[in-house]
């Protein structure tokens, strides 16, 4: 009797398991697609009326649907890469394009991208282009740029007597300290100001780069954490933590976010990106609260260069896409209409388009014109979340709760576990 | 007819009993085996035997969140069960109000855990935060709390407190199990509120304390979600949940990650076992 009802209930749980496992796709409906995005609120109504727009100009040759994950998105896209049921398209920041390419999860589109007759890799800034470059190959198309400029409160300038940078100004991070130096400990309307607000942003590549350095080479393999203008770099992040340039780290969160220091015309500079909707909020403020904004480039680096940190984003094609001409035509359809949606466009000659998607930005638009060609993501590896980790924990907080760290140890230090992780790369 | 029975009662635990090996015994197995992988959660995983176990014993970060916990467990579960205990004490009384005092100090456990935290981040912000509004008004400078790594562990203890309350209701249903008849034969015998609470209330509460502990241990060793919104400075909010989920969502290193997920069941496993065998020597039973 036992022995029938073990067997009985074998056959209960081995028919189950069966019908969970049947409960995969099917059979796959070759012209029907999803899209991943983790827009949530307007932005995915947005979201959603462009893919309609798209879907309806396809005249039933194709259907994209739209998966929205508004939280946890990448938990949730591994999640279901795991269980074999990764969406066709999806977004991923720069930093994970490196990461699922190396995981072999993305399709490589480097043929017909280079091959396309309407959307070509020299179309896109070079900056941008190559956040979704990995290994010689590119793993998907950016279709968001959001590069990082200077927002400056102009009245506070002038009534403090300081000179403002200009729209374009070829301005040296050495030149920023002692305009921030101006600034600080100062008393405008009633309270203490500072010259900048830093507490984790900008974030640590935008200091590495201001020494004329950097953290992983272009090759990918070697990590160039250590070099001296890397320390140098750094050394002017140590400056604005030392002279108390910046409120301290501590106090930072006391108002909220970063960007209410310049809201609240606590700070006089405020590194934010162009997509920032600093106009947009002034304007709505009270008339006795609100105050001109002035931009200016990023400063220029050590090596030349003023480059801006850019965050991008890529939207990328599932492995089992790669060499399917419709897919790769979906993704480029739906891309260039993304391209009339967000601030700014990642690609050459479209300028124009940020003031159509946002007015606001007219007086910005010199700056922005200044900075796209500087504008640039790190040189992302697959190990880049353990590195940025350590970067994060162990060398930029320590440097801004303690002026006195000896943050050049700790680079040399992170170099050396950075290239371990390189070194154990399947 | 007692055969019939027996099948009956087997098909009404059957769907039970699926559950379990499906959804319950089945993952265990596979997570035995994960653990045994070197896996990123695309493609094959690669068995690499028992190395995730022995990396990771000796990987400084592993070390570091453990002892991070362990510290946190260690201060955190006596205070909360004396705490707890101390709260039900007073307000197991009928006097005029208590009823209001249960609910408030119940009111934590139902609060989501994300929301605590992100009210805990104004309450413990150095510039404008409650708790050092009020030590201003007695003229003391308050720390920077979770800026500050050597206060990340008090302002999660203050936290741990705060939500205290939570196991009110196991003591104060233990609480009225206690006969009235040995109070009054105490009261007879000239014993005060501290003898009494000390020679009969704890004694005959050990019972719930043991099972407010073990859980409390649990709950400790599992502490996640405030420490994961709210982190700390000197990664001293890294507690080992938050170690292991970073590992498998952020560093992508699932095999590494399931093989945190069974230490960690050994830890607890291990220490319930340490606070059952101890059980004959303080836990009282008729």
């Amino acid at each position: 009797m036992k022995g029938k009802m073990v067997i009985r209930f074998g056959l209960v749980v081995g028919l189950l398991m069966l019908f969970l496992a049947g409960c995969g796709r099917g059979n796959e409906d070759k012209t029907t697609f999803t899209f991943a995005t983790w827009a949530a609120g307007t932005e995915l109504s947005e979201f959603q009326e462009i893919i309609d727009k798209v879907n309806e100009e396809a005249g039933g040759a194709y259907r994209i649907e739209v998966l929205s994950i508004p939280s946890d998105y990448y938990v949730k896209i591994s999640t279901k890469i795991a269980a074999k049921k990764c969406p066709d398209f999806f977004w991923l920041t720069q930093e994970l394009i490196s990461k699922y390419a190396q995981m072999g999860v993305l399709a490589d589109i480097t043929e017909a991208f280079e091959n396309s007759e309407t959307l070509t890799p020299d179309m896109y800034y070079d900056g941008v282009v190559s956040s979704a470059q990995y290994d010689g190959s590119y793993w998907g198309l950016p279709w968001i740029a959001n590069p990082m400029i200077l927002y400056c409160n102009k009245d506070m300038f002038r009534e403090l007597g300081v000179k403002l940078p200009t729209e374009d100004d070829d301005w040296t991070w050495q030149e920023f300290i002692d305009t921030c130096r101006q600034f600080s400990g100062k008393e405008y309307k009633g309270n203490t100001v500072y010259g900048t607000v830093i507490d984790g942003w900008p974030n640590i590549e935008t200091f590495i780069w201001a020494g004329g350095g950097d953290i992983i080479a272009e090759d990918g393999q070697q990590i160039i954490l250590n070099s001296a203008e890397a320390k140098k770099g750094m050394g002017y992040l140590q400056t604005i933590v030392k002279e108390n340039l910046s409120p301290r780290y501590a106090e930072v969160a006391s108002l909220g976010d970063n960007n209410v220091w310049f809201e609240k015309q606590r700070v006089a500079m405020y590194f934010g990106g162009i997509q920032d909707n600093f106009e947009k909020k002034v304007s709505e403020m009270s008339a006795d609260e609100q105050f001109e904004i002035a931009y200016a480039p990023m400063p220029v680096c050590d090596d030349g260069g003023a480059w801006s940190f850019d965050w991008t984003a890529s939207t990328v094609m599932a492995k089992s896409l790669e060499g399917n001409e419709l897919a790769y035509e979906i993704l480029e359809t739906v891309t260039k209409a993304f391209f009339e949606w967000k601030v700014a466009p990642p690609v050459k000659d479209s300028l124009e388009n940020v003031i159509q998607i946002d007015p606001n930005k007219e007086g910005a638009m010199k700056t922005i014109e200044y900075t796209m060609p500087y504008a640039r993501s790190a040189n992302y590896i697959p190990e880049w979340s353990d590195i940025n980790d350590k970067l994060w924990y162990n060398l930029y907080v320590s440097l801004l709760n303690d002026a006195s760290f000896d943050y050049q140890g700790k680079m040399d230090e992170i170099k050396e576990y950075s290239e371990g992780l390189v070194k154990e790369r399947k | 007819m007692k055969k019939k029975r027996q099948r009956a009662g087997f098909y009404f635990v059957l769907p039970w009993l699926i559950g379990l090996c499906v959804f319950t015994a089945l993952p265990m197995v596979a997570a035995v085996y994960i653990s045994m992988t070197d896996w990123d959660i695309v493609g094959n995983a690669d068995f690499v035997g028992l190395k995730n176990y022995i990396t990771l014993f000796s990987t400084a970060e592993f070390v570091r969140s453990l002892w991070v916990t362990v510290r946190y467990a260690v201060i955190a579960v006596p205070l909360i069960i004396a705490t707890s205990m101390t709260i039900a004490v007073l307000v197991s009384k009928n006097y005029r109000g208590a009823g209001v005092f249960r609910v408030i100090y119940y009111m934590p456990a139902i609060v989501s855990g994300v929301a605590v935290a992100i009210v805990f981040k104004w309450i413990l912000d150095p510039s404008y935060g409650l708790l050092n509004g009020i030590l201003s008004f007695f003229h003391i400078q308050g720390p920077d709390w979770l800026y500050d790594p050597n206060w990340v562990l008090p302002s999660y203890l203050i936290m741990a407190v705060w939500g205290a309350g939570g196991g009110l209701l196991t003591y104060l249903a233990a609480l009225k199990d206690i006969p009235e008849e040995l109070y009054g034969a105490a009261m007879i015998d000239g014993a005060g509120t501290f003898q009494k609470v000390w020679y009969i209330t704890v004694p005959l509460m050990t019972p719930i304390i043991f099972y407010n502990l073990v859980l409390g241990i649990i709950g400790a060793f599992r502490k996640f979600t405030d420490a994961y919104v709210l982190g700390g400075a000197g990664k001293e909010g890294n507690f080992y949940m938050v170690y292991l989920y970073e590992e498998a969502f952020a560093h992508y290193r699932m095999g590494y990650a399931t093989a945190l997920a069974w230490v960690l069941f050994a830890i607890i496993l291990l220490l319930t076992f340490v606070v059952n065998w101890t059980k004959k020597y303080w836990v009282y039973s008729e």
